[in-house]
C-alpha cells in the first residue's frame, strides 16, 4: 500500500472500530432487557424488603419507567460524550467504578499473559527441538493435564498446598490488608499475592500456546525455505533462531490477540478464589444485581480492551514478518 | 419473671451503672480482620437494609439504644428515656460527649433530622417502623421527643445503629440524601471512622480517638475483607489472614472443620435480634394450595430434623411457628401447632385422601414445581429433602432454581408459583419481622420479603393490629398466642426451623460478639489478647 504510514493506519483501524463497538452496546443493552426481574426488585430484595412506594421511585429514578427505545437513545446519546452512566446500586458513577477496577485487571491479565507466552513459547520450542523424545512426551503430556483441569479446582489446590500447608504465600486479597505497606514494599507485597493468581490463570493458555508453537514450528521446519536455508550452509541453531522461531510465532500471537478477550471471562473464576478486586468480579455482581448501566459499562471497556489488543497483535505483525504489509 | 415495662427502665438503670464502671485493663491496639459477605452495594444504611452494608456501617454509626441478649434496650446515645403512661411520647436524653468524625456534637436536631427527614421517608423499613412517629420535638439540644399517633412498642427495639443510624445533620442535610455524596464516606459518631474503600477488595475503618465510650474502642483498625468463593473464606480464617466472620459467610459444614482448631472459636449467640427462618411457603389462591387439608399434609411431611442435621450440619432448631424462640426471653413467644409427632405421616396421607386427592396408579396425588431460595448451596439440598418428604405422601415435586430477580419477580410479583422455600428474618419485634408475612396490608406484588402467600384472614389482621399497639407485654403475649395458634391451624406457611447462624471468631480476639446484634455489633469492646 503507498502512502501508508504506521500512525495513519492505526488512527484508520481506531475509527474503523467505533461502529463495531456502537455495534456491541446495543446489542447488549437489547438482550440484558430479555432477562426477568429489574435494579429496583433486586435491590428491595437485597434490602430485605420495600414498600411498594419505595420501589416505584426507585424505577422512576433509574428510568426504568420509560420505553425500552428511549432508555436506549438515551444511554448512546450520554456514551458518545463518554459517559457511562450511574450505578445507583453502588451509588457512584459506572466510570469511576470501572477506572478503579482496571488496573487490578490489567496487572493480573498482563502478568498472566507474559507468563503464559514466554513459557508456553518456550515449552513449544524445546517439544519441537526435542520432537520425538522423552523429553518431548513429558512437555506434551504437562500440557494436556493443565489445558483439561477446571481453573478454579487448581486455584484451590495451589491455596491448599502453597497457602495453608508450605505458607508461602497468602491465600488471597491483592495486598497485606493487617500490614498495608507502602512504598516499594507494596509493591513486593502485591507480587507476592499475585503469584498463585498468576499461575492459576496462566496455565490454561500456557499449555495452548505449547502446543500450538510445537505444532507450528514443526510446520515451518518442514517447509521449503528451510532446505534453502540449510543448502546455503546455516546450522540447525541459525535456521531455528532467525527463520523458522519468527515464522512460528505467528499463529501464536494471532491465538494470544483472540484469546485476550476469553481471557477476561476466565478472570472471573480466579478473581473469585482469589479475592482479586477486577473487572470480572464486577461483572458478575452486577450481572446478578441486574445492575445494567454498570454491566454495559464493562462490555464497553472490554470490547474497548479487545480492539486494542487486536490492534497491537497486527503491529506485532508486521514486526515479526515484514512482508505483511500494514494497509 | 417476664419483663414488663416496670421491669425495663429498672434493668435500664442498671445497665447505665455498670457502663459508668471503669473496664478492666483490656489490650490497645491491633487489626481485626472481617469477612462479610457478599460485598456491600454500598455504605448508606440509611436507605438499604441490606445485611452487609450494616455489618460494616454500625461500627461508624451510632444508635439511640443498645440492646442485651435479653432483648432489652441498653443507654447508648441516649443516656435514659422515658415513655408516658398512654404510650404516645417517649423521651429521650442524650448524652453531652457526643462527637461526629469531624468534631461536630451530636444533638437533638440530627435525630429530629434522621428520624423525620431519612428514616421515616427514605428507609425501606424506616417507612414502616416510624409511620406513628407525626413529629420530633426538640426542647434543648440534648432532649428528643418522639410524639407518635399511636403507642408503638417496637420501635423501642428499632433504635440500634444497625436499624436507626444517627446522621450529622450538617453533612447529609445538604443536597439529595437518595444520590449523597458520603453514600459511600459516610460519617457518623461510632467507634471506628470510615478511611477507605477499595471497591471488591475490602473497607478500612480506623479507631475514632475522640469516641465518648471512655477508653474505647480497644482495636487500632477493622478491615472488612469481601471474598467471592467459599472455600477461600475458610482458608483466609484457617491461616489467620482473617478474623471474624459470620451470617452463612463460612459454609456450614467448614464450620465444624474450623471450630475444631485452636485457633479459632465459633459461637451461635448474636443473631437473636435477626432469628432467621426458614420457611416453605405455599400459594394459597391457586390449587392445590387453596386447601387448608393439603397445606397442613405438607407441614407434616416435613422431616425438620432430618434438614437441620444433614442441610445445616445442626445449626438450626425446629420451628414452633411464625415467631421465633428467640422472643422467649421477652415473652413475645408462642409455639403454634405441633406438626413434628411420630405418626405425621399417616396424618399427612390421610389429610390428602380427605382434601380429594386419592393416589394415581403412579403412586403420586398430584404434582407441583418447588422454587429454590436462590441463596446457595444449602437451599438446593433443602429442596432435595422436602422433594424426598414429599414423595412419601405422594406428592411429586419438581424443583426449579433461578437467580435471585427472577426468583423475586416470579414469587412477589408474578405470583407464579406452587411452593417455594423461603428465608425471612423475625428482626427485632414480631411488629417488624412477623406481621409483614402473613397481614392483608401486606400483600402487595412487587413488593418483596411480605405476604406472598396471600392467606390472610380478618381475624388474624385484627389480632396483629391489636399487637402493634398494645402497651403491655402480658397482653401482647395473650394476643400472639392467639395469633400463632390461627396461623399454624391454616398452616400458609411451613415454618422449619430456627437458623442458628455460626460465627467464626479468631482466638487471638476477645468480647467480638457482645450483643443479640453479633456482628451488626458495633466492636467497641473487642479487643486482642
Amino acid at each position: 500500500m503507498k502512502g501508508s504510514t504506521l500512525g495513519g493506519y492505526i488512527l484508520r483501524r481506531l475509527w474503523q472500530t467505533v461502529p463495531v463497538i456502537l455495534g456491541v452496546v446495543v446489542v447488549n443493552f437489547l438482550l440484558l432487557q430479555l432477562a426477568p426481574g429489574d435494579l429496583a426488585t433486586v435491590l428491595a430484595g437485597e434490602a430485605g424488603g420495600a414498600s411498594p412506594e419505595f420501589i416505584e421511585a426507585m424505577r422512576e429514578r433509574f428510568g426504568q419507567d420509560q420505553p425500552v427505545y428511549i432508555q436506549l437513545l438515551y444511554y448512546m446519546g450520554n456514551l458518545l460524550t463518554l459517559d457511562l452512566g450511574y450505578s445507583f446500586r453502588q451509588s457512584a458513577p459506572v466510570l469511576d467504578l470501572l477506572l478503579e477496577r482496571l488496573g487490578p485487571t490489567l496487572l493480573l491479565m498482563g502478568a498472566t499473559l507474559v507468563l503464559s507466552l514466554s513459557l508456553g513459547i518456550l515449552m513449544g520450542l524445546l517439544s519441537a527441538l526435542w520432537v520425538r523424545t522423552w523429553k518431548d512426551h513429558v512437555i506434551s503430556i504437562a500440557a494436556i493435564i493443565f489445558y483439561a483441569t477446571p481453573l478454579f479446582w487448581v486455584g484451590l489446590m495451589l491455596v491448599l498446598v502453597f497457602s495453608i500447608k508450605l505458607d508461602w504465600f497468602p491465600t488471597s486479597g491483592m495486598e497485606d490488608v493487617v500490614a498495608f505497606y507502602e512504598g516499594w514494599d507494596r509493591v513486593v507485597d502485591i507480587a507476592h499475592h499475585l503469584v498463585l493468581p498468576t499461575i492459576t490463570l496462566s496455565l490454561f493458555y500456557l499449555a495452548l500456546y505449547a502446543r500450538l508453537m510445537r505444532a507450528s514450528m514443526l510446520e515451518q521446519r518442514g517447509l521449503d525455505y528451510v532446505t534453502t536455508a540449510r543448502a546455503k550452509g546455516l546450522t540447525n541453531s541459525q535456521i531455528t533462531r532467525r527463520h523458522v522461531f519468527r515464522n512460528a510465532l505467528l499463529p501464536v500471537v494471532t491465538m494470544a490477540g483472540i484469546q485476550t478477550g476469553a481471557l477476561l471471562g476466565g478472570s472471573v473464576v480466579v478473581e473469585a478464589v482469589f479475592a482479586w478486586p477486577g473487572l470480572g468480579q464486577l461483572a458478575y455482581q452486577s450481572l446478578f444485581a441486574r445492575d445494567y448501566n454498570l454491566l454495559l459499562g464493562i462490555f464497553f471497556l472490554s470490547a474497548c480492551l479487545v480492539v486494542l489488543v487486536n490492534l497491537l497483535v497486527d503491529i506485532i505483525y508486521v514486526m515479526l514478518d515484514p512482508r505483511i504489509r500494514i494497509g | 419473671m417476664k419483663p414488663n415495662r416496670f421491669h425495663l427502665a429498672v434493668y435500664a438503670g442498671l445497665m447505665a451503672a455498670a457502663l459508668s464502671t471503669p473496664a478492666i485493663a483490656q489490650n490497645r491496639g491491633g487489626t481485626l480482620v472481617q469477612i462479610t459477605q457478599p460485598e456491600p452495594p454500598n455504605l448508606a444504611s440509611y436507605i438499604s437494609t441490606a445485611g452487609p452494608i450494616a455489618q460494616v456501617t454500625s461500627k461508624i454509626f451510632d444508635g439511640l439504644l443498645e440492646y442485651d441478649f435479653s432483648l432489652a434496650p441498653k443507654p447508648s446515645v441516649a443516656e435514659s428515656w422515658t415513655v408516658s403512661e398512654d404510650g404516645k411520647t417517649i423521651t429521650f436524653k442524650l448524652r453531652q460527649d457526643v462527637k461526629f468524625h469531624d468534631g461536630q456534637p451530636l444533638t437533638s436536631a440530627d435525630v429530629q433530622f434522621t428520624v423525620m427527614e431519612v428514616l421515616k421517608k427514605v428507609h425501606p423499613r424506616g417507612i414502616a417502623t416510624y409511620k406513628d412517629v407525626v413529629s420530633v420535638d426538640t426542647p434543648d439540644a440534648h432532649t428528643v421527643v418522639f410524639n407518635l399517633a399511636n403507642p408503638a412498642p417496637y420501635l423501642m427495639m428499632a433504635l440500634s445503629s444497625a436499624e436507626s443510624p444517627i446522621l450529622p445533620k450538617h453533612i447529609y442535610g445538604e443536597g439529595d440524601i437518595k444520590t449523597h455524596p458520603n453514600a459511600n464516606q459516610p460519617i457518623g459518631s461510632g467507634p471506628f471512622k470510615f478511611t477507605d474503600w477499595r471497591k471488591g477488595e475490602l473497607v478500612r475503618l480506623d479507631r475514632n480517638d475522640d469516641y465518648w465510650q471512655e477508653g474505647k474502642p480497644y482495636l487500632d483498625r477493622i478491615v472488612v475483607r469481601f471474598i467471592a468463593d467459599s472455600s477461600t473464606r475458610t482458608a483466609a480464617l484457617e491461616k489467620g489472614e482473617a478474623h471474624v466472620a459470620g451470617q452463612g459467610a463460612v459454609p456450614y459444614n467448614d464450620v465444624k472443620k474450623l471450630a475444631a482448631l485452636d485457633s479459632i472459636t465459633v459461637t451461635t449467640r448474636g443473631y437473636e435480634m435477626i432469628s432467621p427462618m426458614v420457611e416453605l411457603m405455599m400459594n394459597t389462591q391457586k390449587p392445590p394450595f387453596d386447601n387448608q387439608k393439603v397445606r397442613q399434609a405438607i407441614n407434616y411431611a416435613i422431616d425438620r430434623q432430618f434438614v437441620i442435621d444433614n442441610v445445616w450440619f445442626g445449626f438450626g432448631k425446629a420451628a414452633k411457628g411464625p415467631i421465633s424462640s428467640n422472643f422467649e426471653s421477652n415473652g413475645l413467644f408462642a409455639a403454634g401447632k405441633d406438626y413434628s409427632v411420630p405418626d405425621r405421616i399417616d396424618i399427612a396421607n390421610k389429610l390428602l385422601d380427605e382434601a380429594g386427592f386419592p393416589k394415581g396408579p403412579d403412586g403420586f396425588r398430584f404434582e407441583i414445581t418447588h422454587d429454590i431460595t436462590p441463596y446457595g448451596e444449602e437451599w438446593q439440598r433443602f429442596g432435595e429433602a422436602v422433594q424426598q418428604d414429599l414423595a412419601k405422601i405422594g406428592v411429586k415435586a419438581t424443583l426449579r432454581y433461578e437467580d435471585l430477580p427472577t426468583w423475586l419477580k416470579r414469587v412477589y410479583t408474578d405470583y407464579d408459583f406452587d411452593l417455594t422455600s423461603n428465608f425471612l428474618f423475625n428482626l427485632a419485634d414480631p411488629v417488624i419481622g412477623v406481621h409483614r408475612g402473613i397481614h392483608s396490608d401486606r400483600i402487595k406484588p412487587g413488593t418483596v420479603f411480605v405476604n406472598g402467600s396471600r392467606w390472610s384472614s380478618p381475624e388474624t389482621d385484627a389480632l396483629m393490629n391489636e399487637a402493634a399497639v398494645a402497651t403491655d407485654v402480658f397482653k401482647r403475649r395473650d394476643l400472639y398466642k392467639q395469633l400463632v395458634e390461627k396461623v399454624s391451624e391454616a398452616s400458609p406457611i411451613a415454618y422449619v426451623l430456627e437458623l442458628n447462624y455460626p460465627t467464626v471468631i479468631s482466638s487471638e480476639f476477645e468480647d467480638v460478639v457482645v450483643s443479640p446484634l453479633g456482628i451488626y455489633g458495633n466492636f467497641a469492646s473487642a479487643y486482642k489478647k
